[in-house]
């Protein structure tokens, strides 16, 4: 069973590198809230299956962020769907 | 259901290490299988010798002391973070065991929670 | 994504609103899964996020009253809102009981939610098919 992990802390927070140390190959990452200022970090690797919440990307002007960054955005209805496959499920 | 309670924020500056103590102690008192991680700036929890007495504090050492008497099964501490701040075995509390934090130790765990 | 049957959920917010989007991201997804059909057993607030439940907010008439828009949303689901006890009285978050209990002068604590210990948070994660935990921003 993989699990979904929930970011919320903008990539200066020590959660973020701790929880990108945390995502296994089969995990999935969403960003959400400040954590979407990742996508704009040069030196920020994203997991393979890494997700931002759309609306927050919108908030912070980071569209043209996310193509760069390997990342796909998402809604809340899709970040239920994804919690829907698993209960392992790590806010961080 | 096994569950595991991280804390990664220095003792006595904030409450959110008390209230992640008091969330593990509920656990158990309901008899739910709980252990604690202490990583990042969160190892200082595990320090010998705390005397916040003059800060008007509770002792966070001595609520751990009691945390095996109370059923939390482990008190894990991230040994990179222990050399991080030049913390050896013999300075941590004596229920504490040093471990490498590596995905496969939170996938031990039905739930990982950290405020 | 596939479709699978009706799931139950509980919400723990420990962000307070104001100072973390905690409540804002929890409220999305509160809706997104009731519109999904799923079933939210409880949300719990917990830390800082008992300031939710204050009756006392007051947003500026141009922001959005995060307190007001949370109990709407309880209400119009019925879902079960729990503030943990001593996160709440510490912050001074009272109902009318802990306001006698303890002679204060007045109590705040915003309908529907209601004050209890970590014992509904324990049952919820022994009980509901998902737990998720919206955190402070720091």
């Amino acid at each position: 069973m993989y699990t979904l992990h929930l970011l919320n802390k903008s990539p200066d927070h020590p959660r973020f590198e701790a929880c990108l140390a945390a995502v296994s190959a089969d995990d999935v990452l969403v960003l959400t809230e400040n954590a979407v200022l990742g996508l704009a970090c040069v030196n920020e690797t994203l997991p393979l299956k890494s997700y931002a919440l759309e609306s927050d990307v919108k908030a912070r002007a980071l569209q043209d962020a996310v193509a760069a960054s390997g990342a796909k955005t998402i809604d809340s209805a899709t970040l239920v769907a994804l919690t829907e496959t698993t209960h392992r499920i790590m806010s961080w | 259901m096994n569950v595991l309670i991280v804390i990664d924020r220095a003792p006595y500056g904030d409450w959110s290490g008390r209230e992640s103590l008091d969330m593990a102690f509920s656990l158990a008192a309901f008899d739910k299988p709980v252990a604690l991680l202490f990583r990042g700036a969160g190892i200082n929890w595990l320090r010998h010798g705390q005397l916040p007495e003059d800060i008007g504090q509770k002792s966070g050492e001595r609520n751990l002391a009691a945390a095996p008497i109370f059923g939390v099964s482990d008190l894990l501490a991230d040994q990179q973070a222990a050399s991080d701040y030049r913390l050896t075995l013999d300075q941590l509390l004596p229920a504490a065991s040093l471990v490498e934090v590596r995905p496969e130790l939170y996938r031990q765990y039905d739930h990982v929670i950290s405020l | 994504m596939t479709q699978t049957s009706p799931l139950s959920y509980t919400l723990v917010i420990s962000g307070a609103p104001y100072s973390s989007q905690a409540p804002q991201t929890a409220l999305a997804f509160a809706k997104a899964a009731t519109a999904a059909g799923h079933k939210l057993d409880r949300v719990f607030l917990y830390g800082d996020g008992v300031y939710l439940a204050s009756s006392l907010v007051t947003a500026p008439s141009d922001e959005v009253n995060w307190t007001e828009t949370w109990c709407d949303f309880l209400c119009d689901t019925r879902t079960p809102a729990t503030v943990c006890i001593a996160s709440a009285l510490r912050r001074g978050i009272l109902n009318e009981s802990e306001k006698k209990r303890y002679q204060r002068t007045a109590s705040n604590l915003a309908d529907p939610f209601e004050i209890a210990g970590l014992g509904d948070w324990v049952e919820s994660v022994a009980t509901s098919s998902r737990v998720l935990y919206f955190l402070p921003a720091e």
